[in-house]
């Protein structure tokens, strides 16, 4: 293979600056270029996702971003420290307070590799998001799953006793799958109770739907955690931000707990969601329209079961859980039939209940018909 | 070795400006070398990034299309977007000729590299790796309390299958990287299979781990990848990822092909959705697109070869390159080479202990860039000048 840089330069143009130039602004073209239409799909009221996506200003910086000369194609190192730099302005903090993931997922499975062992078990709701205990019987940490109370809100007194030796108390506030909430005086009094029977413990709480609260008792724990190294928050793009594809979710705490919780560093972080995320994290306007779209369609949709019969908790998510009153399975099937995909089982309740996540407007509009038919029901619908 | 791990860690942590502990743990010592006082952000304008093995022109055209049509699927789910992580699983199975349960995603191949550890070693049985070679699985290691032996690679810079089966009796997991990052060095398909079928009959519990995440780059023809011996035996795994001749490291696709069993095992330790939906539907449509590979391993195996012969011009031993990047004999410690490159604006690979008193890694950019980067090294090196490869003198031996 023997050639003189002169001919090789002539030759291989690929190398060359003009090749690049044009091949970036072809790019630039193509990613301005309007979606084709897609085949129709079934209503995917089943995974709690925000239906209408992240929104043009946050597209619009992944477009540009990865039209700037190909960023796709380099480890995405320095974005990763502007997010943690951009979610720690959010909040008024500062970047060793933060520690993103791949989705809020990877942070809770990380805070049990790090906080729990076979001898420090993990405390949570019998009923509740299920990354942080199934992640546990992975490595081995026993789980004190404490049953629900009575209105389907996790235990938190029941939780509290149960933490002693404790590694890690796993809080769901909102929680999935039963869209219930717990006032922040509840939660405060809960971290107390908990730092004192247990002050090795971790307290986890995963506020996910956050952004969807309406109850006006919630509180974050934010504020909290920032100074409290036994508690850390975490939170994710995925649901309010409409981001579930791509794959980002962080946490807030203590500089020293999240050190220690960034124990799988930042690998598994691409540059769309990176870029995303930080664009969306500023966008507090957006969040505030989308928790008004979603408690209108909740609304309807709740509305709508109330006058068919059927009850339901007081969500607080972007999700409802509804006493059908007949198992979720059948229901479930016969609704994937006519086109509306809803959730799995969630035992021990899987008899009767069923978590269907919030569309839009009129896509529960078109759920509901499905419902009313499964259901036998010919509700009054609005 | 002059700075051992834990006090670099140590060393690094406290700067409340600088990279955090996330960073250290996820890239060890790798770039932050680079990242001392006098080196530029990775993304400054006119940076030569030859520091990370990266595919310098980034995804095809058709993988930016499939992007930008995914954009409607950036609120779902990667399981429900369209495509889908099980139709990126189908893609893969059809590029590799195996079929979708031989398959498991990772969001990098590094994901797939800590769970082989985690599955197969443990504190009584060790990881057997090479040294100098991809750290990814004895940082874990590490990180997990399990024993490493490392099997220093031979003076041509290949992993010694002889000294590495040796030290496998009792290994719950050997690494073995080919082409091997740093060395840039292959191993033929006959030494690959020998290799198994000696560990498979002296150690049958040990699993071996084949990373073949410079794949496409290869040229040599003796080489052939190891995924039939995959399918073969039960505990042998391959690796490949997106990041390198497909262009997608911001992307993080990495895939591990093995046995069904093996298979799932990945899947269950896997971070639960672990795959961008944008970069799904890049990666589909990227893999339905083999003739930009090929494309791309022509544009890469003549900038090694011009790059070759500029350091060999030099005088500087080079090792034979079957990946992207050079692992290059340039007489002088790794840090103060890649420091005064840095300084210069080219960013090159970090210290590889144990050489790293004499080597130093040089990513492949196009040609270009290697010829903006021969003008820093040269000068760097003390040659006062590039030496033009053009007049080509033959190459002297090494210092
Ligand atoms: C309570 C809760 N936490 C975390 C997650 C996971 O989110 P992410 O997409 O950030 O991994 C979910 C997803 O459904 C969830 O309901
Ligand atoms: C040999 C080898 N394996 C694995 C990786 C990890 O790559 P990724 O996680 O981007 O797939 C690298 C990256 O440099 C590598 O050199």
């Amino acid at each position: 293979m023997s050639f003189t840089r002169r001919a090789f330069v002539k030759t291989v143009g690929v190398g060359s600056a003009a090749f690049m130039a044009a091949r970036r602004s072809a790019w630039a073209e193509l990613l301005q270029a309007p979606a084709p239409a897609r085949a129709p799909r079934p209503l995917l009221l089943h995974n709690n996702e925000n239906p209408l996506g992240p929104g043009e200003a946050v597209l619009e910086a992944v477009r540009s971003a990865l039209g700037q000369g190909g960023p796709a194609g380099r480890y995405p190192w320095d974005d990763v420290t502007q997010l943690h730099q951009a979610i720690a302005d959010r909040f008024g903090v500062s970047p060793e307070n933060v520690v993103t993931g791949c989705g809020s997922t990877q942070i809770l499975r990380e805070a049990v590799q790090i906080f729990t062992s076979p001898v420090k078990p993990l405390v949570a709701g019998q009923l509740t998001y299920e990354e942080c205990a199934g992640y546990a019987d992975l490595v081995g940490t026993p789980v004190r799953a404490i049953p629900l109370d009575r209105s389907l809100k996790l235990d938190l007194e029941a939780m509290a006793d149960a933490a002693r030796g404790a590694g890690v108390a796993f809080v769901n506030n909102p929680n999935n799958p039963t869209a219930t909430l717990l006032s922040g005086d509840a939660m405060d009094a809960f971290i107390e109770r908990v730092h004192t029977a247990a002050p090795d413990a971790v307290v986890l709480i995963d506020e996910a739907y956050h952004d969807y609260v309406t109850d006006p008792s919630h509180r974050t724990q934010i504020p909290r955690a920032v100074k409290d190294p036994r508690l850390v928050v975490a939170r994710t793009f995925s649901k309010a931000h409409g981001m579930a594809g791509m794959r980002v979710g962080y946490a807030i705490g203590h500089p020293d707990t999240i050190k220690r919780l960034a124990w799988e560093g930042p690998n598994a972080l691409n540059v769309a969601g990176i870029v995303a995320a930080t664009a969306s994290i500023k966008d507090e306007a957006r969040l505030r329209r989308e928790s008004a779209r979603n408690m209108e369609a909740r609304k309807f949709t709740l509305d709508w079961f109330s006058r068919a019969g059927f009850g339901g908790t007081d969500s607080q998510t972007n999700f409802i859980f509804v006493d059908i009153k007949r198992p979720a399975k059948g229901f479930r099937d016969a609704c994937r039939e006519q086109g509306v995909l809803v959730s799995r089982d969630f035992p021990p309740l899987e008899k009767s209940y069923m978590r269907i996540s919030i569309g839009t407007l009129d896509e529960m509009k078109r759920a509901v018909d499905v419902f009313g038919n499964v259901l036998g029901v010919k509700a009054k619908a609005a | 070795m002059p700075v051992s791990r834990r006090s670099f860690l140590h060393a690094l942590s406290p700067a409340p400006a600088g990279p955090s502990s996330a960073f250290v743990a996820a890239r060890g010592r790798e770039a932050h070398a680079a990242e001392g006082a006098s080196a530029p952000a990775r993304r400054s304008a006119g940076v030569l990034l030859l520091d990370s093995n990266e595919n310098p022109l980034g995804p095809g055209r058709a993988a930016m299309e499939a992007l930008t049509r995914a954009f409607v699927d950036a609120g779902r789910y990667p399981t429900n977007a369209r495509p889908s992580t099980a139709d990126l699983r189908e893609a893969i199975a059809h590029r590799v000729s195996v079929r979708p349960e031989n398959v498991a995603l990772g969001a990098g191949s590094w994901e797939l590299l800590r769970s082989a550890v985690r599955l197969h070693a443990s504190s009584a049985r060790h990881l057997v790796t090479a040294a100098p070679t991809f750290e990814q699985p004895e940082k874990m290691a590490e990180q997990l309390g399990i024993g490493v032996r490392r099997v220093p690679v031979d003076k041509d810079g290949r992993i010694d299958l002889e000294a590495t089966a040796q030290a496998a009796r009792w290994a719950g997991l050997i690494f073995f990287c080919n082409p091997n990052n740093p060395t840039s060095t292959v191993h033929p398909a006959r030494a690959v299979t020998e290799f198994v079928t000696r560990v498979r009959k002296e150690s049958p519990d040990t699993a071996i781990l084949i990373d073949e995440a410079y794949h496409d780059y290869v040229t040599d023809p003796g080489y052939a990848t190891a995924v039939p011996l995959a399918l073969e035996h039960p505990n042998v795994v391959v690796t490949r990822t997106l990041s390198k001749a497909y262009g997608m490291a911001g992307m993080r696709i990495g895939y591990a092909v093995g046995q069904p069993r093996a298979i799932e095992n990945f899947n269950r330790w896997g971070i639960t959705f672990n795959q961008n939906s944008l970069a799904v539907a890049a990666a589909v449509a990227s893999l339905g697109d083999p003739a930009h590979i090929d494309a791309e391993r022509a544009r890469n195996t003549e900038a090694r070869a011009f790059t070759t012969r500029f350091f060999q011009d030099l005088g500087c031993r080079v090792m034979d390159s079957q990946a992207n990047f050079l692992f290059v004999e340039t007489g002088r410690p790794a840090r103060e080479f890649k420091e005064a490159c840095a300084r210069r604006g080219i960013l090159v690979g970090r210290a590889f202990p144990p050489l790293d008193k004499s080597h130093a890694r040089v990513s492949i950019g196009t040609v270009d860039e290697m010829q903006r980067a021969g003008v820093v090294i040269a000068e760097v090196l003390g040659a006062g000048r590039p030496v033009p490869a053009a007049a080509s003198s033959p190459s002297r031996p090494p210092r």
